[in-house]
């Protein structure tokens, strides 16, 4: 049996928001640590993995960048499911991108319905600070925070993927949200563990709280 | 003896070809390392030459498509006349037709394109202007947003006056229909500066511009281009702006210099790929797509099938870019070219150019299966379709081609993908690693297994 592989859990992180926010130039700024001007739209859906050690427990984030265009939203059900936590995007600059949090949110519930929707881990991030220096910011930060109380205090981060501003501090708290919930999902993993074994060997690494 | 020549001749000339694709579409130096390798080569003896083009027109203009069709088999199109080429490939013009009569089309279609876009100018200002924009100028209500409140509001009203007059009775219609439109267009600026940025074509905005203008042009007139008015078939909603459609029309306006042709030949193009982009409730039209691989894998590789069922991915979902922008994410840009043409030199049907005008939805080519001569101005894929006598839409030749790079990534998914996560992965390792006209020769033999297995 693999010996790393027991170690190590397998996170489960959905990007979402609106179209041009900047979900895969976090990624990569936080994956692979650079920026380019080069992206093209996300089709479909596609993930990076990145691996990284939360109070000495070996996690992989496998992070999913979703297609930002309302139209895609309904394809997104069978990557959902399975998922530990959900990040919403928005582009501080565009009002519209802060109004569609709301039907995000609830389009993931609907697909990905999680086993306890209040409990489940989301998270925002604000991103593009750095344009313009902020002269041509549309959505105050006190409004962000607002909206993310208004969900069960849902963590705010403000970000520029452009910069590297906040980035490693958000992927941390993403991580450490989604590893409590897969923490927490584990009864139900144990349950089913006697006939797949890769599942029991993830437990295997004990409670990092 | 023949092929030895041939051989060392293209050995020699391997070098100099790649600096000659170069030099058409050039790449932005600081993104070479961030794009897939090119494979395509320019092969003398077997790419489409400009020369043998010529020679392949009768004196009045009459094309001998099948010789055409032969040579891009082998070979693909020489940059140089690409986008020549494509126009017959996709439709746009009739073989059987003199440069006269050609000329006249388009003629008439360069006019039609100024109305069109003399049309979405009055209402968006920006049109036309080698500028465009990236964010919202209405609101979801339709009314302009602020920064462009002063400049546009006298010209939004103009229009609707005009339009009133005219069309009273669906007044509220064309209003919804003004505004949704206008609502897209920031997307589609959002997707134009995310489109082929690697490529020195694309630095320059005027090109931005071009392509922002072709698509909005296109979001506005779609869904009456060639068929019944558009109150009609509104019912069926072709979502005009669906992300990918910059991924196709990108190629298109760097080969061809004319807007307005550009423009003909991306509509073309989008008249096979529509149905992708097609929206209803809950669907996207790539999805009846993804369901005929579906049942393709499940009768050529059951045991495939079978394995990507139990994985949740029955859905096949993992392929849904693959077709939406056919393979351009896979592929170089160039290869992605190379692609494309021998994907349509394959699907050729010479009746395709009469059925567009007629607007109808048969192609045909059954009554002629039993002249030989006639089948040679078919492309391969679709000469198998005639002969079986099957004028079958729903197996399009992107869905096999999909199916073959399955079938190569067969073991490993077998083997090693123990979820969805697993296959997008082993999948994601085709990029830049497949051969254009394999594939496609893999894509024609699963067609015959298919087409062989469903008859027994």
């Amino acid at each position: 049996m693999d010996v790393s592989a027991t170690k190590r859990r397998l996170l489960k992180v959905i990007f979402l928001g609106d179209s041009g926010v900047g979900k895969t130039s976090l990624m990569n700024r936080y994956v692979y640590k650079k920026f380019n001007l080069q992206y093209k739209a996300t089709i479909g859906a596609d993930f990076m993995t990145k691996e990284l050690r939360i109070d000495d427990q070996l996690v992989t984030l496998q992070v999913w960048d979703t297609a930002g265009q309302e139209r895609f939203q309904s394809l997104g059900a069978a990557f959902y499911r399975g998922a530990d936590c959900c990040v919403f995007v928005y582009d501080v600059n565009v009002t519209k991108s802060f109004e569609s949090l709301s039907s995000w949110h609830e389009e993931f519930l609907k697909q990905a319905e999680p086993a306890d929707p209040k409990a489940f881990p989301f998270l925002l991030l604000g991103n593009k600070i750095d344009v313009d220096d902020g002269h041509s910011r549309a959505v105050s930060e006190k409004r962000a925070r607002q909206w993310c109380d208004s969900r069960g205090s849902m963590p705010y981060f403000e970000t520029s993927a452009k910069q590297d501003y906040n980035v490693n501090e958000a992927f941390i708290c993403i991580a450490k949200a989604a590893l409590t919930n897969e923490e927490e999902q584990e009864p139900y993993f144990e349950s089913i563990s006697e006939s797949v074994s890769e599942v029991e060997t993830r437990g295997g690494g004990g409670c990092a709280c | 003896m023949l092929g030895c020549v041939k051989l060392s001749g293209i050995l020699m000339t391997n070098t100099a070809a790649a600096t000659e694709l170069d030099a058409f579409y050039p790449i932005r130096p600081e993104c070479q390392a961030d794009i897939p390798k090119t494979r395509f080569k320019i092969k003398p003896g077997k790419t489409l030459s400009a020369r043998r083009w010529d020679a392949a027109f009768s004196k009045d203009g009459h094309l001998d498509i099948a010789k055409v069709l032969r040579r891009i088999h082998r070979g693909g199109i020489h940059p140089s006349i690409k986008g020549a080429v494509w126009e017959f490939l996709l439709g746009c013009y009739d073989p059987n037709s003199t440069f006269e009569e050609r000329n006249g089309i388009r003629r008439q279609r360069r006019e039609q394109y100024g109305i069109w876009k003399d049309e979405c100018q009055k209402m968006v200002p920006i049109i036309g202007t080698g500028r465009f924009i990236t964010t919202a100028i209405v609101t979801e209500d339709g009314r302009p947003v602020e920064e462009e409140r002063s400049r546009n509001l006298q010209e939004i009203d103009t229009v609707g006056t005009s339009s009133r007059s005219s069309l009273d009775a669906n007044n509220s219609a064309l209003d919804k229909k003004v505004t949704e439109w206008k609502l897209t267009l920031h997307q589609i600026g959002l997707d134009v500066v995310r489109t082929d940025r690697a490529l020195v074509y694309y630095e320059n905005e005027a090109n931005q511009a071009k392509l922002w203008d072709i698509l909005a042009v296109y979001a506005w007139i779609d869904g009456e281009v060639g068929y019944i008015f558009s109150r009609v078939r509104q019912c069926l909603k072709y979502k005009s702006n669906l992300q990918g459609m910059n991924d196709i029309c990108s190629p298109i306006i760097i080969l061809l210099e004319n807007e307005a042709d550009a423009f003909w030949c991306f509509d073309h193009a989008m008249r096979r790929l529509r149905e992708n982009f097609r929206c209803s409730t809950g669907t996207i039209g790539v999805q009846s797509q993804l369901s005929t691989l579906s049942q393709v894998i499940k009768i050529v590789d059951p045991k495939l099938h079978q394995h990507l069922e139990e994985l949740d991915g029955g859905e096949y979902l993992f392929a849904f870019r693959m077709l939406m922008v056919l393979f351009r994410r896979e592929f170089s840009f160039v290869d992605s070219l190379y692609l494309w043409e021998m994907m349509w030199a394959m699907e050729y049907n010479p009746n395709m150019f009469l059925s567009y005008e007629s607007g109808s939805a048969s192609k045909g080519g059954a009554g002629t299966s039993g002249n030989d001569k006639h089948l040679k101005q078919f492309g391969k894929f679709e000469r198998k379709n005639v002969k079986m006598g099957s004028n079958d839409q729903q197996l399009p030749l992107p869905v096999f081609l999909v199916a073959s790079v399955l079938e190569t990534k067969n073991k490993r998914i077998l083997k090693e993908a123990k979820g969805l996560d697993d296959v997008v992965n082993i999948l994601g390792d085709v990029t830049g690693n497949l051969d254009a006209k394999k594939a496609c020769n893999e894509a024609l033999k699963l067609h015959k297994k298919y087409l062989s297995k469903i008859k027994n």
